[in-house]
Parts: C-alpha cells; structure tokens; sequence
C-alpha cells in the first residue's frame, strides 16, 4: 500500500540547503550533459579521420562527393539561430524580461523542429548510398546523432517553455519567473541556463562537422 | 516554520496525489513488472513488423531471410515499450505540457521492488536482484563451457554453440560487472554516505536500473536469435558477417551503456552538490571517492561504446560500411572505438570495489584508513589515466608498431596509482587487530587475488608477452583474476558487510565463512591453471584442445562446479536468513563509524529526520571520543544555539551499535 511521506517536516533552512544542492545539480548535470555529448560526437569525428586517414580501397570519399550543400548548410543555420535566439532569450530573462526569453523560445523551437525536419529530409535525398564509402557512412552516422541531438535539444526547450506557461501565474506575485525567489522559480532558471549552454554546444557541434562535411 | 517533504498537488481537497491513486490502481491498471513485460512483447511485435514493412524489399533479407532492420527495430521499440509499461516515460511525457514532478510516495511492501520507485533505497535493491539475474546466468553459462572444455575431442554443443554460449558468458558478465557495485551499493549508499535524503535525479537514477533490466532481458534474445560468434569484444569484421544475435548483442550493450551513463549523471551531480553540511571533500568517505572517480568514466568512456554500437547497428540495417574494409570502412575503427570504452570499463568494474574494501578494512582492523588523501588521488589518477591505454588491446593489430612502447608504458604508468590504493590497504592492516568476519574475509582475498591479476597484467602490458600469450588462456586468467577476484569477492565482501543495514536483517555468520572460504579456494583452484593452459598454448574460445592438457582443463571444470555451488551457499543464506528465518539486524553490527551506520534500521524513507553536520572523517577508530556527526542542530537553532545553518558544531554524538530505535532526541553533546 503506498502513502505520501507523512509526518516529516524539513525545516526552512534544510529547504534552502536541498534547494541550493538542487541549482547545484542542475548546472553539473547539464555540463555532465554537455560532457557526454562532447565524447559521442568526438567519437563519430574519430571515426571521421581514421577512416578518411586509412582511405581503404581508396573509397574514403571517391569523385570529392558530398552530400546536399543547400540543405546542409540550412541544417547548419537552423541549429546556429536556434543556439542565437536561446542566448538571446536568456540574456533578455536575466534582465528580467520572460516575456522575451518566451519568444525567442517558441521560435527557437520551431526553428530547431524545423532543422530536425530538414535532416531526415536530407537523409532521403543523399546522391550516394551509405555504404559506398567512409564519408558516405559517416555522414549518415553524423545525420543519426545530429537527429538525436536536435531532438534532445527541442525536448528541453518544449518543456521548459510549457513549464514557463505553467508558472505565469504562480509566481505572478513574487516578480516573475525571472526575479522570484520561489523555489520552483530558481529551479526553472537553472534549468534555463542549462538549455542555454546545451544548445549553444550543440551549435557548436554544427558549425564542426558543417566544416567537416561540406566545406572540408 | 516548516514543510513536509511532498507537496500534495490535490491536498486541499483531501484526495491522494495521483502518483499514490495509480498505486492503489488494482493489479492490471497500475504500471509494473508485468505492465512492462507486456509493453516490451508488444513494442517487439510491433518494431518487427515495421522493420519487416521497411525492408521487405531489401536485398539482404531477400538473399538471406534475415531481416536486422525488424530485429533491431522490434529489440529497440522492445526496450521502448518496457519502458512505458514501467512507467519511465510519465514523467518526461507530463513534463511536456508543464507539470510539476508527482509528489514522492514511500510505498511500503515487496510489490515497491517491482515498479518504478524514486526512493534511491529501493533502486539499490532493484539493481542487486537484477546483478544477481545477470550473475547466476552468466554463471550458467560458464558451468557449460567448463563441462564442453571435460573433454578435448568428444563435444557435447557444436562449435556453432560453444562459441555462442561463450559470447552471451563473457557478455553477461561484462554488462553485469559494470553496474554491480554502482547499481546496487552506489545507488543504495551513497546519500548516507554523504549525509543527503535523496539523489539528484531520481528519475534518472529510476530510469537507469529500468535500462539495466532491459539490456538484460535483450541480450538474453541473442541465444534463441543464433548467437553471435565474436565473443564479448564484437570485433569485426565477423561483426557484420554473424546472424541476427549479433542485433541483440549491440542494441543490447547501447541500451545497458545508456543506463551506465544516467547512473553516472545522476550520482556524480549528487556526490558533488548534496553532501551534507562539513561533508568537505577530506571527509568524504573513500567508497564515495571511488564511486565518484567511476562516475567520470561512466559520463566520458561509456558513451564510445553506445556511439559505436550505433554505428555497427546501421552497418548491418542501414548498410553503411563503418566496419567494412572493402568500402571505406576499417575493421580497426571498431576495436579503437571499443576499446576506448573497454579499458576504462575495467576500472569501472575496479575502482568500486577498492572503494569497498577501503570501508571495511579500517571498521575490522579499528584503524584509521591509512594514506586517505593518497588512496583517493590514486583513485582519481586510475580513472584518469585509463584513457589512454586503450590501445594496448591493439599490439597484435590496428596499431603502428612504433606507437607501441608509448601504450606500453601507459599502461605501466597506470600501475602506480594502483599501487597507491594497494598500500593504502596495506598500511591500514600493519599491526591490526584483525576481526576475521565474513567482510574481512572477503576483502582481504580482494588484495590476494588482484594481486595474482594485477601482476599478471604488468606481464601482459609489455609487448614481447603480449604478442605471445596474446588470445590465449593466460589472458582469460589475467582478467577473472582481476574482475571475479576483484570486483565479485568485493562485492560480496559489500553485501555481507551492508545487507544487515539495507535489509535489517542478519545473514547466517557460518554460511557466510562457508561460502567464503569454498569461493575463494575453488576461485583460484578454477582460474590459476588457466595461466599454466594458456602458456603451454590453448588458445580462447575454443573447443578442441591438445589433449595432453585435458587434465589441467578437467581439474578446472571441477574445481569451477565446486566454485559454482558457492554461490548457491549465498543465495540459501540470502533466502533463509532473509525471509525463511529472519533475525533483526542491530543498527550498526560492526561498530562502523560510517555516517550511513548512524541511522536506524530499517532506514527511514527520508533517511535523516535532520540533516547531519559533519565533524570528521568516518576512519578514526584510534580517536573513539571524536564524533563523526551532529544528527540535530542544522537549522534548529534551539538545539544550536548561535550556530549558523551548516556551521561546523565543534563536538558531535554518534550513535552506538545499541541506538536501534528511532532517532536520537537527545540534544547533541556541546
């Protein structure tokens, strides 16, 4: 038979103390977050230059072929404006303004669904199969973990925004989501912050394997 | 002014917060074992029968019948499922329309064993039933490689087989040791240790062992899929050539990787930020420092492995060529990809396990830890260090030879650290009076046994003999030596040793010392004639041997069915003392000093009523007036006068081994 904790009291002082542990755990776990996609995509860029490096069978990358450039680099920009209009949001909540950080969110968000959109797209139009090279294969392995990644990032965002949605009026009385020192306010920033850098890596993982891909 | 723990969402109307109203659901409706089981056959049916629509017209599947897009699809949408019918995605599914976290609900009652709980207690026996799955099976298998190996010519399984139970052996037995002491002690200590009520991401940390169970039950689906023929290492190019067991193999390890590296989030961002006021970093308890060090190569190395598996899973579904020498591919990119998880993977199975016997060494010698601070860097230099060493799996291939002398002396280098925490070991026990109980016991085989495998590998890591024992029997010692011998001996050494506190109740002393001493005999009877095997030639993962070494291989079969049979010793004794005839457990049996030994048993869901402060270190056992916390001043000032919240308090009171009530009211000795 399940019941709530009962009977259990904390007192104000243990709450602060969880609650800075809690802002703790957030900015560590989205830089662990950061972490172990710095290691998955360093892993597909291993595999990147050994492969081009070893040239088996002199089919590293046969005739220079490359993948859509049009769209790759729409790929590219959808992810650097989703990173651009997050750090602006947040720039604009530090000071207060949620208001903002809502709106580049949103469009944030589309633009990011819209990137993730495009990669599929990309992915059935590719002028080679995935096995008739190195580069062809890492390039559809780059398009897996950009998926993964784009998804990943517009997931957080979703949530943080509904999240936002949810809160108006919660902390309405207490200076808004940016200034409140509720603790569902503090987390919500903390949280926001982490969104923030993660996608700003994940532009910066963009802007790499763009590079690698296309211009390369 | 005070809160309580849980904020029901519907508490002014009186009614139970939903996460309760799903519990009291009756069986059918509410979300469990059986709910998940349900969830994987369904997601399997249905990812087969996508992969079947997406492929039906492929070539492959048509020239050979099988289909690795259904397989993979349906083993994917499989673990999917398993997780929705658990309950993993209500949350994260809840959180996309804005709502707060359900409220945590203490369930009481062996059902709680089999949902998705938060309370990181129950996650902590979750992962020791399911280590134990992963054990026993794993330790099945080995009992039929032992009786294949009786005989060198007359086979009982076909080569086909052999090598098949051999992989799914070595498989089970990689994925288990990765998570045993993490999973079940990590998961289970480390906020006592550090003085917290709760981890970080407890959904995460739920999540990961609801992962862990998953990757168990689709890498068992490798047998009736035909096995996979590369052994626990997947090396290509027979990777890509194997049948549809090898899906189960990568989908497998990607999903038990994924759960790997959510357990190391979670208990890394908890070791750091909810230590408990003067919980500083010289007085944080050595298992937490190894499980700290293991969490950096969970975050780091794991996710190579899951990378990897990735690209192997669209090698044979996508048909790009990762692997695929002829087009594009290498071979070698794969043992480079996996061996730089494979190797730190070691010290994932390593690192808790010193950490383990770092506890019980001072509580069974009454000494402090020696060298402290030196045991923890050591850790901290192993986990560093084993980054790069991985390329010494690669002497005999995949490597330039002149690159070779710079790996080989990594790898020694890596000795050195190891050798700070071998005398930190050593050094606590010098003029000890040692009490030889069940723990004790198994800690110290720990150092005779990792001794025998770490030297070996000191052998191992130089070229000349590498490159003549390389694929032989030798290296098949080495490694039981140092992962059985090691990691199994301390985590048995832990569950002796923690079980009267997880369980509140107290295993039967003499089965233990039973159990012990046939495990460590037949241990060693079993693995040390595979050194003398391998160095007079018989290669691994094969059925068919010299005949004039049949006698060494049946002295170790035997010895491995006796060696077997002790692990039946712990789960009688496991089974009879904990539910047949269960005696109540004291508070704190071994007089520990440990701050998880300081609550009462069994532990309260919120573990402390008060936050503890820290006053010292838990190894002065030559300091026994020194307390090593105050259960009752933080944030009361009554009890506190003019200390500030987290403020040092200069004298502690620690609970004795006879405090087995509720907790201490008294106000704390100032």
């Amino acid at each position: 038979m399940a019941t709530p904790v009962a009977n259990f009291k904390e007192t104000p002082e243990e709450i602060a103390y969880e609650l800075r542990a809690a802002e703790g755990a957030a900015w560590i776990g989205s830089r662990s977050l950061i972490g172990v996609g710095a290691f998955i995509y360093a892993s597909l860029a291993f595999a990147y230059f050994y492969l081009r490096s070893a040239n088996q069978a002199q089919l590293w990358r046969p005739h220079h072929v490359t993948a859509p450039t049009e769209l790759g680099a729409a790929i590219f920009a959808l992810s650097a404006a989703t990173a651009a209009l997050s750090m602006y949001g947040a720039y604009r909540f530090r000071r207060g303004s949620v208001v903002d950080w809502e709106v580049a969110g949103w469009m944030g968000l589309l633009l990011g669904a819209l990137g993730f959109a495009l990669q599929i797209y990309e992915l059935t139009r590719l002028p080679f199969y995935p096995g008739s090279s190195g580069y062809a294969s890492t390039f559809v392995g780059w398009g897996a973990l950009n998926l993964v990644g784009l998804l990943g990032g517009c997931y957080w965002l979703e949530t943080l925004l509904a999240r936002s949605l949810r809160l108006r009026r919660a902390v309405a009385e207490d200076g808004g989501a940016a200034n409140s020192t509720l603790p569902a306010a503090r987390l919500f920033r903390a949280s926001v912050e982490g969104c923030t850098v993660f996608w700003g890596f994940l532009a910066i993982v963009a802007v790499c394997f763009w590079a690698l891909f296309y211009l390369v | 002014m005070a809160s309580t723990i849980t904020t029901p969402v519907e508490g002014s109307t009186g009614a139970p917060p939903p996460a309760q109203r799903m519990r009291n659901r009756p069986a059918w409706a509410s979300q469990h074992l059986g709910t998940a089981l349900i969830g994987a056959v369904g997601g399997y049916a249905f990812g087969h029968w996508i992969g079947n629509v997406i492929a039906a017209g492929y070539t492959v599947p048509q020239s050979n019948g099988q289909n690795d897009v259904a397989v993979v699809l349906g083993l994917s949408l499989g673990a999917l499922g398993y997780l929705i019918g658990i309950g993993a995605f209500n949350y994260p599914i809840a959180k996309m329309f804005g709502r707060e976290p359900l409220p945590e609900v203490a369930e009481e009652g062996w059902q709680r064993f089999f949902r998705f709980n938060l309370d990181h207690k129950v996650v902590g026996m979750q992962y020791v039933i399911v280590s134990l799955l992963f054990l026993f099976t794993g330790g099945l298998l080995a009992m039929a490689i032992r009786t294949e190996l009786l005989n060198p010519t007359n086979h009982i399984f076909g080569a086909g087989t052999y090598i098949a139970v051999v992989g799914e052996h070595g498989t089970i037995m990689m994925m288990m040791a990765s998570s045993v002491v993490i999973g079940p002690l990590g998961n289970w200590l480390v906020p006592l240790m550090i003085g917290s009520r709760r981890m970080a991401f407890p959904r995460v940390e739920a999540t990961s062992v609801w992962l862990f169970s998953a990757g168990y039950l689709v890498i068992l689906t490798a047998l009736p899929l035909g096995g996979f023929p590369t052994g626990w290492t997947g090396y290509a190019p027979l990777q890509n050539q194997s049948t549809a067991g090898m899906d189960s193999y990568l989908v497998g390890f990607a999903i038990i990787g994924m759960g790997m590296i959510l357990a190391g989030l979670n208990l890394g961002a908890t070791i750091i930020n909810y230590r408990a006021p003067g919980m500083t970093w010289g007085r944080v308890p050595i298992f937490v420092w190894s499980v700290l060090a293991t969490t950096a190569l969970l975050v780091f190395a794991t996710p190579t492995l899951v990378v990897a598996g990735l690209f192997g899973v669209l090698d044979r579904t996508a048909l790009t060529a990762f692997y695929v020498n002829e087009h594009g591919g290498s071979s070698f990119l794969w043992e480079n990809l996996f061996w730089f998880f494979g190797h730190p993977e070691v010290y994932i199975m390593a690192l808790p396990g010193f950490g383990i016997v770092g506890e019980i060494l001072p509580v069974f010698s009454r000494r402090p830890l020696f060298a402290y601070k030196v045991g923890a860097a050591g850790m901290l230099g192993v986990a560093l260090l084993s980054f790069f060493v991985w390329q010494h799996h690669l002497f005999q291939s995949g490597i330039n030879p002149d690159m070779r002398p710079l790996f080989m002396l990594t790898t020694e280098l890596i000795s050195i650290p190891t050798g700070f925490i071998f005398l930190v070991g050593l050094g606590t026990l010098w003029k000890a009076r040692i009490r030889f109980e069940p723990p004790m016991l198994f800690a110290l085989a720990v150092y005779f046994n990792f001794l025998i495998g770490g030297v070996t590998g000191v052998f191992l890591s130089d070229v000349p003999v590498n490159v003549t024992v390389h694929g032989s029997f030798f290296v098949l010692a080495h490694f039981h030596y140092t992962i059985m011998g090691g990691l199994i001996f301390a985590f048995f050494g832990g569950l002796y040793y923690w079980l009267p506190k997880m369980t509140g109740k107290t295993l039967n002393r003499k089965l233990a010392i039973w159990h012990f001493w046939i495990m460590f005999i037949f241990f060693n009877l079993t693995f040390f004639p595979m050194f003398i095997i391998g160095l007079l030639g018989q290669p691994r993962r094969v059925f068919e041997y010299a005949t004039r070494l049949q006698g060494l291989n049946d002295f170790s079969s035997v010895s491995a069915y006796i060696l077997g049979s002790s692990f039946l010793i712990f789960a009688f004794n496991f089974v009879w003392s904990i539910y047949i005839d269960p005696k109540r457990a004291e508070s704190n049996p071994w007089g520990s000093r440990g701050l998880e030994w300081q609550v009462p048993t069994p532990v309260p869901h919120y573990n402390f009523e008060r936050l503890p402060v820290v006053v010292a270190d838990p190894y002065r056992y030559d300091e026994p007036d020194q307390g090593v916390a105050d259960f009752g001043t933080f944030g009361d000032p009554a009890l506190s006068p003019g200390a500030a919240p987290g403020e040092r308090v200069p004298h502690g009171h620690v609970q004795s081994s006879d405090d087995s009530g509720d907790f201490d009211p008294r106000p704390p000795i100032i």
